[in-house]
């Protein structure tokens, strides 16, 4: 069976490299309005750990079609022969400079290459085409035709009289709008056109409609690992001799801000490179604290202990010492031993607590006044976080990657549900968890993953039934 | 493998994925597919895909934390053990302290070196039960206070110079949700191994003092406590050893025969004193099993559960580590890639800046029009747009398109014989122009001299001409290097 591939030929600008870079989810395609900035033709493999599955190459535009086409016209012996005066043009005029581009183009289509003729729907058809598509119907390979809209204006109709007549297959597919499964029914329709293409067409579309699932559940697993790290971020500060505390108290709020802003960040870039995209320029406004919502608490601590803790420590540890002594008189002590010992544990412990949290040691001093801010106590953040999140998930994944424009998000003009209220309550038990810092499990973070993938899976089957609708 | 290297990796992998994070993810992407499929032998062992792989690039990402915190794993163990056996070495020493004037009362003995022991069993075992209640999670946090695996922990965490790296990432907040089960059970483990070695504490201190001393046990009870009603107690706290140790179980006649009362000084037959010193001799058996029993089994059984839970944790965590369900899926799933194979190549020489207008309009001149691909089949609009440059067209004339090479060369051999002032094309301006265009031009060029000035007149239907089209055309046309080459756009005509 012969590797399925498909050279995507056409005019200059009519948006070859955009399809390419739709298709193969390549943003390192160049796109320019100048014609001729393809000078070479470039192979996308469609490869599953190594193995191709099909190749799509993104050609050179015609840059002299009616001279080619002559010079085939007074060569060919017949209608029969115009697929080899196709072939002996290429050979005839491979070195020479003045059809570099056509020659370029035709090598793939008469090795073979199925045809995806590319026009730009929104510009009115010329006669200029003509030539082009003779000389790819002269080639005698599969082709289609893809009407791309580039502009708002719609000569669909015109292009499809015109295209009709060259080619068996034409289709619409407009390279800025095309979704994931309008990609995928274009992918099929590739396999229309040669019967040998069907099966290793079907079996891509099938791998990538896995890989979407992994993207979604890699997007999932990386928004739930930001929303348990934001939840759960705590910023401490021991305060300095003389210090102002309530500077001390805004630095420190303003510190953990950034660090929620960062940790958004990050997630939002490894979801865009999920998804292939990896020199967006966002355009976001960052995320919100309530500082009002916000407190810092101020505790005195001693190897992590507080002033009661380190009491009752103290008390623990001086009746344990005691009660060696009432051991040792074999109980006669009545058991004064241990009381007088937790008794003097406490108080020593209350009265020394200062001097000894003031002790230096390995440059630390041991204990004293400690500000500190999160976990997030606001109820509704994580909501707002993940709505933010998962609008961004959602935009990157309908993204194509001709787009090349910044990305802009305004979560204002979203509104987000939940698709039950069950699936609610199950989020408000896991942020509730995170919150609290209690009952941590390993597998908080992938419950709250899956539970996101399920809202990512129910908003773009809404969104593509939209479509559809 | 133990659980000390287990913890370097958990360590490590923290680091390791955070800096691995900044890396493309292409790359990412291709590097553990690739280490993912020499891993088939353990592709459902997780842990250990995780764990190789993280040997493979350790070099790359790790400051050797993982090092020094299971270093400080260690020693903290080592600290707990070492004062664990001081501990029960000082505390038998004192409970089995025995000079000859007394015997050493073995209900005092079995309350001291047992019983507090079952206490604190219980208080672990207590520790286990879920926080939901309010209640659970005070005592939990009050039993924090006395265990000594957490206050080695928060010791340990004070001087660690790096907050939250090396082992105190193990109990840092920002990983709580993903390693509060670690710490869990690393401070179980280092309490229950204090606990344990307490237990060896005390038994090489009564070996010791049974191998190398005498001692005499008796009992002795202010309590309303028949000697048969003590010996059936003492037969039910052998029970667990009794038919594996028989001398362990005080016989009826030991419990009778070694009942004192300080008052009765006699109540132990002084004539008898080497026998009875022999017979009162018999009672370390029980109290060695009943430490053994009570004291060192248990916590032999709960410091291995916490080994192995610490280990299972671990293993868990090694899987659940912001960044490690990523690689795992990586390193499993089939990499697709559909990009390019090679970086494009792009023609960027015809990139110029746009030319100066060296005619400035109205030019007022009088020419034929050459219609290009037929940009427009409208006479009176191509009439209006050349008017509105002060271009008075006299004919029409179709070049490109369905027209041969040879029709184009015909025509400006027949246009240039009527020497024209001026060479007007009129151009689609959203087809930039192909190199069949600028042959074209060459072709005015060599038919009507190098003087003659052509005016390429982009169009654009109904609609303005926009900027990025009449850019398009500049750049295009730029490389000719012609300075009687002008590009003029139409404008809407009222």
């Amino acid at each position: 069976m012969s590797l399925p591939q498909f050279a995507i030929v056409g005019h200059p600008n009519k948006g070859k490299s955009s399809i390419v870079s739709t298709l193969a989810e390549d943003e390192s395609v160049h796109i320019s309005p100048l014609s001729g900035t393809t000078v070479e033709n470039r192979v996308y493999p469609m490869t599953v750990d190594g193995d191709v599955l099909y190749e799509l190459i993104d050609t050179p535009g015609f840059q002299r079609a009616r001279a080619a086409l002559e010079w085939m016209r007074q060569h060919a012996e017949s209608s029969m022969d115009r697929s080899d005066t196709v072939r002996r043009f290429v050979q005839t005029h491979n070195d020479d400079p003045t059809f570099t581009a056509e020659c370029q183009l035709l090598t793939p289509i008469l090795d073979g290459a199925g045809i995806l003729y590319v026009v730009d729907g929104s510009r009115p058809f010329g006669e200029e085409y003509e030539a082009e598509m003779e000389i790819l119907r002269w080639s005698g390979q599969p082709s289609m035709a893809l009407i791309n809209m580039i502009g708002n204006s719609d000569y669909t109709h015109d292009w499809e009289k015109a295209l009709g007549q060259f080619f068996r297959i034409v289709r619409v597919f407009d390279v800025m709008q095309a979704d994931f499964y309008k990609r995928l029914q274009l992918l099929t329709a590739f396999g229309e056109l040669h019967e040998d293409w069907r099966m290793p067409l079907d079996k891509a579309v099938d791998i990538l409609q896995q890989e979407q699932g992994r993207r979604r559940q890699l997007s999932a697993q990386l928004i739930a690992e930001m929303l348990a790290r934001m939840l759960t971020h705590v910023n401490s500060h021991r305060l300095k001799d003389g210090e102002n505390t309530e500077l001390a108290r805004e630095k420190l709020l303003e510190k953990y801000q950034q660090e929620l802003v960062a940790m958004e960040q990050h997630c939002r870039l490894e979801v865009e490179q999920v998804y292939q995209h990896k020199n967006l320029q966002r355009q976001e406004p960052l995320v919100e604290l309530l500082k009002q919502d916000m407190f810092s608490r101020q505790t005195w601590v001693l190897f992590g202990l507080t002033r009661k803790q380190l009491i009752a420590t103290g008390a623990i540890g001086g009746a344990a010492a005691g009660s060696v002594i009432d051991l040792a008189v074999h109980g006669t002590s009545l058991l004064l031993g241990s009381g007088l010992g937790a008794l003097t544990g406490a108080v020593s412990a209350w009265l020394t607590a200062d001097k000894i949290a003031n002790v230096k040691m390995l440059g630390h001093t041991l204990g004293g006044e400690e500000i500190s801010v999160g976990p997030m106590p606001n109820i509704n953040f994580p909501y707002v976080a993940l709505g933010r999140a998962m609008l961004h998930q959602r935009i990157i994944e309908e993204r194509t990657h001709a787009n090349r424009g910044p990305l802009t998000i305004d979560p204002q003009t979203v509104s987000w549900q939940m698709s039950d209220s069950a699936t609610r309550r199950a989020f408000e038990k896991i942020f509730a968890k995170l919150r609290k810092q209690e009952n941590y499990n390993a597998d908080l973070t992938s419950s709250l993953a899956l539970l996101i993938e399920k809202q990512i899976t129910n908003n773009s089957q809404v969104a593509a039934n939209s479509h559809q609708d | 493998m133990t659980n000390s290297t287990l913890l370097t990796d958990l360590i490590d992998l923290n680091e390791a994925l955070q800096s691995d994070s900044l890396l493309d993810l292409d790359e990412r992407k291709q590097r553990d597919r690739r280490f993912g499929l020499s891993l088939q032998q353990v592709r459902h062992k997780p842990h250990q895909q995780i764990r190789r792989w993280l040997r493979s690039t350790n070099t790359d990402h790790t400051k050797g934390s993982g090092r020094s915190g299971s270093r400080i794993y260690r020693i903290v163990g080592l600290v707990l053990l070492v004062f664990g056996l001081i501990s029960g070495w000082g505390l038998a020493s004192i409970v089995l302290h025995y000079d000859g004037s007394q015997p050493i009362n073995i209900v005092y003995a079995l309350v001291a070196l047992v019983l507090p022991q079952i206490l604190l069993l219980l208080l672990w075992l207590l520790g286990l039960l879920p926080f939901k209640l309010r209640l659970f999670k005070n005592i939990g946090a009050m039993l924090g206070l006395l265990n000594p695996g957490r206050l080695a922990g928060q010791l340990t965490s004070f001087f660690n110079v790096q907050g939250g790296q090396g082992l105190s990432a193990i109990w840092n907040a920002d990983n709580a949700a993903v390693l509060a089960p670690v710490s869990r059970w690393l401070f179980s483990f280092w309490s229950q191994l204090f606990a344990f070695s307490f237990n060896i504490g005390i038994l090489i201190k009564a070996f010791m003092l049974v191998s190398f001393s005498d001692l005499a046990f008796a009992w002795s009870t202010t309590l309303q406590f028949s000697n048969a009603g003590f010996h059936q107690f003492l037969l039910m706290l052998s029970t667990p050893w009794s038919a594996v140790i028989p001398d362990a179980v005080p016989t009826a006649e030991l419990v009778a025969n070694s009942r004192y009362y300080r008052l009765e000084s006699g109540s132990l037959s002084a004539n008898q004193t080497s026998q009875l010193a022999i017979a009162l001799g018999q009672w370390w058996p029980f109290l060695i099993a009943a430490v053994c029993c009570y004291g060192l089994l248990p916590r032999l059984l709960t410091l291995s559960i916490s080994w192995f839970r610490l280990r299972q944790s671990m293993q868990r965590a090694l899987c659940q580590m912001p960044g490690a369900s990523e690689l795992l899926a990586r390193m499993n799933s089939p990499l697709v890639s559909t990009v390019a194979a090679e970086p494009e190549k792009t023609d960027s020489s015809h990139v110029h800046h746009v030319a100066e207008q060296t005619v400035s309009k109205p030019y007022a001149l009088s020419c034929p029009l050459i219609v290009w691909s037929q940009a427009c089949t409208d006479k009176v609009q191509m009439q209006a747009w050349c008017q509105q440059l002060g271009i008075d067209v006299q004919d029409y004339l179709q070049a490109g398109g369905r027209n041969s090479i040879a029709e184009d060369s015909e025509l400006l051999s027949s246009l240039c014989r009527t020497s024209p002032d001026v060479v007007v094309v009129l151009v689609k301006a959203w087809e930039p122009p192909l190199l069949e265009f600028t042959d074209f031009v060459q072709q005015i060029r060599q038919h009507c001299g190098a003087k003659i000035p052509i005016i390429i007149l982009l169009s654009s239907a109904m609609e303005k001409v926009s900027d990025s089209d009449r850019d398009t055309w500049h750049q295009a046309l730029n490389p000719l290097a012609d300075p009687n080459l002008h590009i003029e756009t139409t404008g809407p005509v009222a």
